[in-house]
């Protein structure tokens, strides 16, 4: 059990559907960490560390500059992937103000898409980025993340004699928590399963609504030592656990034998459960990020929510729908439904669970749990305990 | 034969990696010559015993479907007219543990099974870049 670094502040701009943010991606940035630190009572220039992710086209040198940082002292981002890493950023995080090495460090992630290129295009991978696999795909119209986790949900699927209802379930929790949600950009857009299942193809079997949206927008968490938390005047929420890297399920290479079908997610659950002392059932509250609905089924099960065979059940029945669910999940209405901030904006939500402010609020949470993006290693997850 | 996603779709971009799988007219997996360990990816080192005498061979060129898909939403402009098609991985008979991906042609698209049996054929190409002349495998079904 970690229980040394807490977050003190999240802060959030506007989500806005893809390429209809008024401000550049920096702008939006900027905002987000400027409304983390207000939500935590720093001035800007005390912060003195930035994390991001998937190739963040802001640098810190040059947010800390435009934020007027007194000392820029830790700056880092993982390698690899994208969305995967969300939750690696608070890993990083409670590693810089634990070694001393910063005192009040930033995980952000900031995109728009206007201004440019669509993950979901496939651009990226064409040029040659994604997982080496994809780059074999391009003359067979393999190109974009969608396709890549449609063929290895549809092994899994065949395998497990899971059918498309446990897709359904986990778009349908999503939407329905969304409807909670002001900040959504799916409020006031109920879906229904006959929406659902009447919903055009993108990639068998992910219909338009397993796949997460396009956004505009950022997120941004402050992290720092408890003793300094304690000069701060809101709440501060703890972070119990991390987790992040490769296991046997080792992803390198994306169709390998070895590791097809499958999400590279059982060493995260693995890390996550010895690390904190807990087990699935533990958790009161649940972020998985939603790339499409595939990878989160087949992730539950690695992680050891259920076995294959079950996840329908698991899922069904409303499960995963609303502050009293059996398992409540995904309760700002995630990458599906409240926005694709590349799950930053998931792990923002994880700490408002734990502070009790969710507008889908879950009585007495104790474990809050965010988990980046299944189907890309390394992958990442974050615990965190009640808030202080 | 012509291409199964159109004469002017995208063509690999070569490397010193896929050039043997994209122009042999064969399914050329890498192998280790120190301990017979195959890749696919190809890559600098083996993944086995971490040496690198590596080389590529000819496999059969047969091999089963693991998965098969069919792609609905036109992610190119070039494919607004190819829509629905199917996108497969192969396991490579020959290369134990290297799955390959391509499409299968010659047949209706949702009629690809998991489990099918498939051969390699060949869609003639050339490199924009070079002028190199392509073949770049596909995959037919193998009526038992
Ligand atoms: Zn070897």
């Amino acid at each position: 059990m970690h229980g040394q670094a807490v977050v003190v502040g999240v802060g959030e701009s506007e989500y806005y559907k893809h390429g209809r943010s008024p401000d550049t991606e920096f702008q939006l940035a900027c905002t987000a960490i400027k409304n983390a630190a207000e939500d935590a009572g720093l001035e800007l220039r005390q912060l003195d560390g930035l994390i991001s992710y998937m190739d963040d086209r802001n640098s810190p040198l040059r947010i800390a500059a435009a934020l007027g940082f007194d000392e820029l002292s830790w700056s880092a981002t993982p390698w690899a992937g994208g969305g995967n890493n969300s939750s690696a950023t608070l890993q990083f995080a409670d590693a810089a103000v634990c070694g001393g090495y910063a005192n009040y460090v930033v995980g952000f992630r900031s995109l728009a898409q206007g201004q440019f290129y669509r993950l979901g295009a496939g651009t990226g991978v064409a040029s040659g980025g994604g997982p080496p696999g994809l780059g074999w795909g391009l003359p067979y119209g393999l190109m974009t993340p969608a396709q890549e986790c449609a063929l290895h949900t549809k092994r899994w699927m065949h395998d497990h004699g899971v059918s498309q209802e446990a897709l359904a379930n986990i778009s349908l929790a999503c939407y329905a928590n969304a409807q909670l949600n002001p900040r959504a950009v799916r409020y006031g857009q109920a879906l229904t399963r006959e929406d659902y299942h009447a919903s055009r193809w993108i990639v068998e079997p992910f219909h338009l609504f397993d796949c997460c949206q396009e956004n505009d927008g950022a997120a941004a968490l402050i992290v720092t030592t408890p003793e300094r938390a304690k000069d701060l005047p809101g709440k501060a929420v703890p972070i119990l656990a991390t987790a992040q890297g490769l296991g046997p399920e080792i992803g390198a290479n994306a169709f390998q034998e070895r590791w097809f079908p499958g999400m590279y997610y059982g060493n995260v659950g693995r890390m996550i459960w010895e690390r904190a002392g807990v087990k699935p059932e533990d958790i009161d509250v649940l972020q998985l990020y939603e790339n499409f609905t595939g990878p989160v089924v087949m992730a539950l099960c690695e992680m050891g929510y259920c076995e294959p065979e079950e996840v329908e059940a698991f899922t069904g029945d409303g499960a995963l729908e609303g502050p009293n669910a059996r398992l409540p999940f995904n309760t700002s209405g995630g990458n599906l439904a409240e926005a694709y901030i590349h799950g930053l904006e998931m792990v923002v939500e994880a700490v408002r669970q734990s502070r009790g402010d969710s507008t889908c609020q879950v009585d007495d949470v104790n474990l809050s749990l965010a988990v980046g993006g299944p189907g890309y290693a390394p992958g990442s997850a974050v615990l965190f305990g009640p808030a202080s | 034969m012509t291409r199964y996603l159109g004469d002017e779709f995208l063509t690999p971009t070569l490397t010193e990696q896929n050039t043997p799988f994209f122009t042999s007219g064969r399914i050329q997996i890498q192998f280790c010559d120190d301990c017979d360990h195959a890749q696919q990816p190809p890559d600098d080192v083996c993944y086995s015993c971490q040496g690198t005498n590596l080389a590529f061979r000819a496999t059969p060129g047969t091999g089963s479907v693991e998965s098969a898909v069919l792609v609905h939403h036109p992610i190119h402009p070039a494919l607004q007219e190819r829509v629905p098609y199917v996108v497969v991985v192969v396991s490579v008979d020959g290369a134990p543990g290297c799955n390959v991906t391509g499409n299968v042609v010659g047949c209706p698209p949702e009629s690809v099974e998991i489990g099918a049996r498939v051969r390699a054929v060949f869609e003639e190409a050339k490199d924009p870049a070079t002028g190199q002349d392509l073949l770049i495998p596909q995959w037919e079904l193998v009526q038992d």
